[in-house]
């Protein structure tokens, strides 16, 4: 579980309680219910935004355009269509859905102040829209909506207060459950890696688009609670000011948190309620209370109580849990074959004529070599000789500029890496790219991201079929785990490792969807002897599993050890190919690379 | 009818002014700090109201309200940039983007407990409030040309001072290469404050430019804001003919506009603009491709 839900699991309840026992005691004030029950409709609109703001790291300033689409969906749908209050509120959560992917789709190729304006110009638009059309009131909005109806009763005062809070706390239930599936660990990846999540098989970008889909959803709900409670709708509701109240919301109690977004949203609506007559006063303290909180509590009010040391007690609770875990699946059988994806045929991996440039500067070019299924190949070379461009090239990290990369017949240049990925190809970075926030199991699932195949709604729902999704992928993670000695490390956060641990939980990582084919990029640079010796075992395992693996390393006692065949890259090109041993001998090889004193000076230093 | 147009024109490049203060001062901060100020806007009406307290309570000359408003916003960005920015951007880009929406609030509610919340007329530089000369018959205030030339003594001036002085190429480095730069000598953080200084100054100036027109005061920022980025956007937030330009074009399209749209159509079309602007080209009429994700 990601380390802030641990929050969430204790502070839920007490707020779950909270929200009861104010319910009893306000019953008796209108005005009470009132606050109150606008904090249930608010915390919905604020959940979604906390998702989208501290899981997906994406940021809106334009919440309040998808809660007056919602808003003015039921205001019309239920006076001029004379629609009833459930199906009219389904049309404007699905317009807010929509219109939520539309503006992900922006969202998409920018990021950060790009995006804040971009969202800001948004909400002003729908806002001005809105303003605009007569067919829907014009500045004077619509009034006389009917209240709330489910199912023929009408909801007012505490009957509407109950049922908000009901409605929030379901989309609490169902945030919760897509935060701990695997959608909740991709977000963790995303926002923390890009890139390493891409080469871990997540789809970043349909990860950006739910989130931002999914906030749209919950604004819109939102808003169709709050014209089916206040019966009016008016544009100067849902302007810029809305859009900020939604975020002060998310922040103040700690985005990322479904705890923080219902704080948040009954301290905003508490105290716009309550500091109505202190208008400017209170708006002033609004401003100085965000700048102190993202200054001073980067988690949020729901995060100051969460102290370092109950973390880290979980987490030793988590190994255990994990030891215990491994101890009774003990049984679990194991596929120790490497997977049906694996392309037919003499070789698996075809690069052909690839070039790369970058600018002026031609990193790669027109490298061609064909991989033999089952052989384990090394790529050697100098320093900037072009071996990891030819990897990002090969795992879609940056296309090749020109050429071909054929996985079996298929040519897969161009592709994201997310896709490669799924073809069952593995890849390890230079510098061990893990995800620091999550635990080594963590970090090991989501390696398995491309075999879990549970549907989003099935994660939503925590449906059975989730569930199991979950099991598998995590008993795969243990077995791997175990595989590398690994399982005691297994609740440990990945910040925590030493170097040499990274790689391997990195190794890890690449393994656990059982790839044919394993990128491994410099993976015994920064290890020492013991480690060494310990990686070459499982490359020898790997390849005794009939894994292809490719490799690019500098310990030359290493390849010439475990290499079926080395390539040679010189600035960008080709310049040997053949087996160990023929490589140590070309003469082109020696001048180029080992003949060169410094070079062999350095090659001795580093085994 | 060309007349109609021309008087729109001119309209429009005088609020568009505004805008090319605000976008020059998005190019500054960005380029010093990395961040968008989402109150650059606020610091605009905040300008206007300085001056309009040096003119109006303090019976001083408008020149002394321009001088005094810009050495003001230069004061108090340098402060900003110590007490808000700089610890934001410990915790990350969005932490800085809510840390300046934040001030938004502050500034905004906070001048209306100075100044109360309705806006104020501000007396012209030179002449009467509203005096215009009239070559072939398009009304042009004298303000307006007050605008136009201080604009160009701004851009100017911002030129000289960035590529043409030591302590202008000092900042330049310290955006560039914090690490760098420190290496040699320049105080980054006395280099960034700066920067945010200059750039909130230019708001202010801005604001006070344009106040004897558009009255001061009052929620006008956050629409300042937006237009002033929507120009930057157009024009190439990291080219600083490009946020000049843009901002400029952003004022002449919004007044043409106002000629023939109802009055309330006007902004949202302009803020479609940026999102037309974003899509289409994100680096903008004078940016460079590269500058566009960061």
């Amino acid at each position: 579980m990601i380390e802030r839900l641990r929050r969430d699991v204790r502070a839920l309840p007490v707020i779950a309680l909270a929200v009861i026992v104010y319910g009893i005691v306000a019953h008796a004030s209108a005005f009470g219910l009132q606050v109150g029950t606008y904090a249930g409709i608010f915390a919905i609109g604020a959940i979604g935004l906390s998702l989208l703001l501290g899981n997906s790291a994406q940021i809106s300033l334009g919440q309040a355009g998808f809660f007056a689409l919602g808003a003015y969906a039921v205001a019309w749908l239920t006076t001029n269509g004379g629609w009833s209050f459930i199906p009219a509120a389904a049309v404007g959560v699905v317009a807010a859905t929509v219109v939520g992917l539309g503006v992900g789709l922006i969202a998409l190729r920018f990021a950060g102040h790009y995006l804040a304006m971009a969202t800001l110009a948004f909400g002003l638009i729908v806002y001005g829209v809105f303003s605009q059309l007569d067919a829907f009131g014009g500045v004077n909005g619509i009034t006389d909506i009917p209240p709330i109806d489910i199912f023929g009763h009408a909801l007012s005062n505490a009957r509407a207060y109950w049922f908000a809070w009901l409605v929030a706390g379901l989309c609490a239930w169902a945030t919760w459950n897509l935060l701990r599936s695997r959608t909740g660990r991709a977000f963790a990846a995303l926002s923390g890696d890009p890139l390493a999540a891409e080469v871990a098989g997540v789809p970043v970008k349909r990860y950006k688009l739910l989130a931002f889909a999914y906030a749209g959803a919950l604004a819109g709900l939102s808003g169709t609670l709050y014209a089916g409670y206040l019966g009016l709708v008016i544009p100067s509701a849902m302007s810029v000011q809305l859009s900020i109240d939604f975020l002060l919301m998310a922040v103040l109690g700690g985005s990322g948190n479904i705890s923080g977004a219902l704080i948040g949203a009954a301290l905003v609506a508490g105290l716009d309620v309550a500091g109505h007559t202190w208008e400017n006063w209170r708006l002033v303290a609004y401003g100085v209370l965000v700048v102190c909180v993202v200054i001073f509590f980067p988690g949020g009010l729901a995060g100051i109580y969460v102290r370092r040391g109950r973390s880290a007690r979980k987490a030793e609770r988590d190994v255990a849990e994990a030891s215990a875990g491994a101890g009774a699946h003990a049984e679990t059988p194991r596929a120790h074959s490497v997977s049906a994806c694996a392309p037919q045929g003499e070789s698996p991996l075809r690069v052909e004529h690839v070039q790369k440039r970058f600018g002026g500067l031609v990193a790669v070019h027109d490298v061609s070599f064909a991989l033999e299924a089952g052989r384990l190949t090394s790529l050697i070379g100098p320093n900037g000789a072009g071996k990891t461009t030819l990897f990002n090239a090969i795992s879609g990290v940056s296309a090749p500029s020109t050429g071909e990369i054929l996985i079996g017949e298929r040519s897969v240049t161009g592709w994201p890496a997310h896709r490669v990925v799924e073809l069952g190809v593995g890849r390890s970075f230079q510098n061990a790219r893990l995800f620091a926030d999550l635990t080594v199991l963590e970090n090991v699932v989501l390696g398995a991201f491309r075999l879990e195949r549970s549907a989003f709604v099935a994660d939503l729902l925590a449906l059975r079929a989730a569930r199991r999704d979950e099991h598998e992928a995590l008993e795969r993670a243990r077995a791997t785990l175990r595989d590398l000695g690994l399982e005691r490390r297994a609740g440990v956060y990945a910040r925590d490792l030493t170097f040499g641990e990274r790689r391997r939980v990195e190794l890890a990582r690449a393994m656990v969807s059982d790839p044919w084919l394993l990128l491994l990029d410099e993976p015994a640079a920064g290890l020492n002897a013991a480690e060494r010796a310990t990686l070459r075992r499982d490359v020898l395992a790997l390849r005794a599993r009939g894994v292809t693996m490719l490799l690019i390393e500098h310990d030359m006692r290493l390849v010439m050890s475990i290499s079926d065949r080395v390539l040679v890259l010189n600035f960008g090109e080709m310049i040997a190919d053949g087996t160990p041993e023929t490589v140590r001998n070309d003469p082109a090889v020696i001048a180029a690379y080992l003949g060169d004193e410094r070079a062999a000076g350095d090659a001795r230093d580093q085994t | 009818m060309i007349v109609f147009v021309l008087q729109l024109v001119v309209a429009g490049l005088t609020v568009g002014s505004a805008y090319a203060l605000v976008a020059l001062g998005y190019h500054v901060i960005l380029r010093a700090t990395r961040a968008i100020n989402f109150s650059q806007g606020e610091f605009v009406v905040l300008g206007g109201l300085v001056a309009y307290t040096i003119v109006h309570v303090l019976h001083a000359s408008p020149w002394i309200g321009l001088i005094g408003a810009t050495s003001a916003g230069f004061a108090l960005g340098w402060i900003y940039e110590r007490i808000v920015l700089r610890p934001a951007a410990r915790n990350g880009d969005i932490a800085v983007i809510i840390a300046t929406i934040g001030c938004v609030y502050i500034l905004l509610y906070g001048h209306a407990l100075i100044w109360g919340s309705l806006p104020q007329p501000l007396a012209p530089f030179t002449g009467a409030q509203g005096q215009a000369i009239h070559p072939g018959g398009v009304a042009i205030q004298e303000q307006s040309l007050w605008v136009f030339a201080l604009l160009a003594l701004a851009f100017v001036a911002l030129w000289l001072l960035f590529d043409r002085t030591t302590f202008g190429k000092a900042i330049r480095a310290a955006a560039v290469n914090p690490v760098g730069a420190q290496l040699v000598g320049i105080d980054v953080n006395a280099a960034r404050a700066a920067s945010v200084g200059i750039a909130i100054a230019l708001a202010a100036f801005g604001g006070t430019l344009i106040g004897p027109i558009t009255l001061v005061g009052g929620t006008a920022g956050t629409a300042i804001a937006i237009k002033g980025f929507v120009g930057a956007v157009v024009g190439g937030l990291d080219s600083p003919l490009g946020c000049a330009v843009g901002g400029l074009a952003v004022g002449v399209i919004e007044k043409l506009l106002a000629g023939w749209l109802p009055y309330q159509a006007v902004d949202p079309v302009v803020y479609a603009l940026l999102l037309l602007a974003l899509i289409v080209r994100p680096q903008g009429l004078f940016g460079r491709k590269d500058a566009v994700r960061d």
